[in-house]
């Protein structure tokens, strides 16, 4: 008897757990939004969502890089010292103009991932060793091209894109939108984003299936460092000022929630993109809704921990089931 | 007729008691002194010291020449912000111009651990006396010991140690951050005319300054300006880019706002950027207060894009070395001896813009 109510109440546990799994982020999303409808003044206004798609890009288009990363079983904590890194190249080279800029800089975010991809694929250091070591130079080299120093950036272009917008799209939301569409087509389109997730779900029987391991390692972390790179120049643009010591600084920590709270398991072999998206949305919403709500700093964190903790507990389940 | 004089005499009093308050605080507002105003402004002046002093026989010291000492600099923070850079030039081209025998300094980078290595090597390279900008109020005891049994003399700059004034160390110098604050409290209160909803963009979460600089200001908000209301209090962490994140969400939930207070300068000016992306004009449409006195936030001021700061002078060279001179010249100097900040407003930041950090 006792048996047969277990067997009868577990496959509805595990539905339910699965629905919390698959939609869980939405859910929190739609929850969320409805709380703030009632108790939040203003906050369905036009110019709301403006500030709050425009807050999450930087944190959003270094989730994306996070993800892929994450799907090959990787990890990389250098995000935030590159954008430091492009905070503190931009006032040096502005002068050459906006498009030379962008490019150097991501340039420099490249070759940041290029190390981080040799450290990992080549000579086979973990991936949280390899970036935790990049994650300290980057940022220390930064300062030291600054000299430690902030610099307003003043140059027309630059500022554009941070301020400016197209048809009332802020153009750093525009970016956004197609990062993700391409990182979107990259993961499940081509043969590369198929390769980077079988890679992740076993890197033995990647190599042995003869697959370039060591290419598609070394690419997926150029690529992660050159989103975050794009992120340095968004979020120095917002800013209107390079500000090497702090620019990206714990951004990390944001990705990797976001990618969680998507669906994407830290255990690698899935890229989730739309749930990245929605897990960054989810951390905006989140402290939008603190804020407005005056709640002291302390308190904040500690929800903050409480959500994470919450959505890593319900990804365990999916994670053990792989 | 009758109530015009009522109205004077009322404003007599008013300019009265503030002026004998300013003399009780011996706050010298450097700008009302045009006399020297020109002059080296940015040198910091001590506020009327009163209190415990600490001599050489209390301290049980011995006579050195500061041009023949070995003086070690243990800096706390990375020096990535104006404040750090500024205070360990000064420190530094102070021990240069004393033509010290020789300077050491040390950063700690934000680690307790490493401030106190950083001293006790200091101590074992020879230092004879020592300049400790305190990473936090407590903590340093094992360090300061060490060098207490050499009977080397410590001045502490800028934080304040909680206990041991002439015991671990000889005397503090440094702001009075409760004051800042309502100094700040002040010039808000003078700018907006007392009406009008407030946000207040706090330092990092336990840190004593934010601590200090908060009390002060809400407490000068409570007494003097009851009318205004205080309607966020959220933490910017001291950072630009956290400033101004904050208070794009906090302008869209309280359009009201008029002013907003800063507890330093970077936060000051991430939240003119954020009333800038709001469509509004800073300094007029919304005020901005903060404290710090950095030459980008002052070059607002003067732009007409930022309405005050209070300053928090970080050259304390000249008068740490002065305090040290007269110490071990047998002269017993204040055990906490606090200096006097100027401010920037409107009427006076183009002329002392360049005393700005």
């Amino acid at each position: 008897m006792t048996q047969g109510t277990l067997t009868f109440s577990l496959p509805r546990r595990g539905a339910a757990l699965a629905v919390l799994q698959r939609y869980g982020v939405y859910i929190a999303i739609a929850v969320l939004l409805l709380y703030n409808l009632f108790f939040t003044p203003n906050f369905f206004a036009l110019d709301n969502f403006r500030t709050q798609f425009v807050q999450v890009v930087p944190v959003l288009i270094v989730a994306l890089g996070m993800a892929l990363v994450i799907g090959t079983e990787g990890i990389d904590l250098s995000v935030g010292g590159v954008m430091a890194l492009a905070a503190a190249v931009i006032p040096l080279y502005i002068g050459y103009g906006l498009i030379p800029v962008v490019i150097l800089v991501i340039l420099v975010g490249a070759f940041i991932g290029l190390v981080n991809g040799s450290l990992v694929a080549l000579v086979g250091v973990q991936p949280i060793v390899a970036t935790l070591s990049l994650m300290v130079a980057g940022r220390g080299l930064a300062l030291l091209i600054a000299n430690g120093q902030l610099k307003s950036v003043t140059d027309p272009g630059i500022l554009a894109v941070g301020r400016g917008d197209l048809a009332g799209v802020p153009f750093s939301v525009i970016i956004a939108v197609i990062l993700v569409f391409g990182v979107a087509l990259l993961v499940n389109r081509t043969t590369f984003g198929k390769q980077l997730m079988a890679v992740g779900g076993s890197r033995r029987a990647a190599e042995l299936s003869g697959l370039p391991v060591k290419r598609i390692l070394l690419l997926t972390y150029v690529l992660c460092s050159s989103l975050a790179a794009v992120a340095g120049v968004i979020g120095t643009a917002r800013l209107g000022a390079s500000v090497p010591s702090t620019l990206g600084n714990l951004i990390e920590l944001s990705a990797i929630t976001a990618v969680v709270v998507g669906g994407t398991p830290l255990t690698g072999g899935q890229v989730r993109v739309i749930g990245t998206v929605a897990g960054a949305l989810l951390l905006q919403f989140i402290s939008a809704t603190l804020i407005k709500h005056n709640v002291p700093d302390a308190y904040s964190q500690i929800t903050q921990a409480v959500i994470i903790l919450l959505a890593v507990y319900i990804q365990r389940g999916r994670t053990a089931t792989k | 007729m009758n109530s015009t004089q009522k109205a004077r005499s009322l404003t007599g009093t008013v300019a009265f008691i503030a002026a004998v308050g300013l003399a009780l605080t011996g706050c010298t507002n450097t700008g009302t002194t045009a006399g020297n105003s020109s002059a080296p402004e940015t040198q910091q002046t001590v506020q009327a010291a009163s209190g415990p002093t600490c001599s050489l026989d209390q301290y049980k010291g011995k006579t050195i020449d500061l041009k023949n000492a070995i003086v070690g600099f243990s800096q706390s923070e990375k020096e990535d912000n104006p404040f750090r850079i500024a205070e360990t030039q000064s420190v530094t081209d102070e021990a240069a111009k004393i033509g010290v025998k020789k300077f050491i300094k040390t950063n700690a980078q934000s680690t307790l651990s490493k401030q106190i290595s950083d001293i006790q090597d200091l101590i074992s390279q020879g230092a004879q006396v020592l300049i400790v900008a305190p990473l936090d109020s407590t903590g340093l005891e094992p360090a300061l010991k060490a060098a207490r049994a050499k009977n080397i003399p410590v001045i502490t700059v800028d934080r304040k140690l909680d206990s041991g004034a002439c015991s671990n160390y000889v005397s503090f110098l440094g702001s009075n951050f409760v004051q800042q604050g309502q100094r700040a409290a002040d010039q808000l209160i003078k700018g907006t005319g007392g009406k009008g909803n407030v946000a207040v963009l706090l330092g990092a979460s336990g840190n004593g300054v934010t601590t200090d600089r908060t009390s002060g200001f809400l407490d000068q908000m409570k007494a003097k300006a009851p009318d205004m209301k205080i309607v966020a209090q959220q933490t910017g962490n001291f950072d630009r880019a956290t400033g101004q994140t904050v208070t794009e969400q906090l302008l869209q939930s309280n359009p009201g706002i008029t002013a907003i207070y800063a507890e330093n300068d970077e936060m000051g000016l991430g939240a003119q950027a954020a009333i800038i992306a709001a469509g509004k004009a800073p300094g007029k449409d919304i005020q901005i207060y903060s404290i710090d006195g950095t030459k980008n936030a002052v070059q607002q001021i003067v732009a007409g894009a930022y309405n005050g700061v209070i300053e928090s002078n970080p050259r304390f060279g000249p008068l740490a070395f002065a305090t040290l001179k007269s110490f071990l010249a047998g002269t017993p100097v204040g055990q906490g001896i606090v200096i006097s900040d100027g401010e920037y407003d409107p009427s006076n930041a183009a002329q002392k813009v360049d005393s700005a950090f």
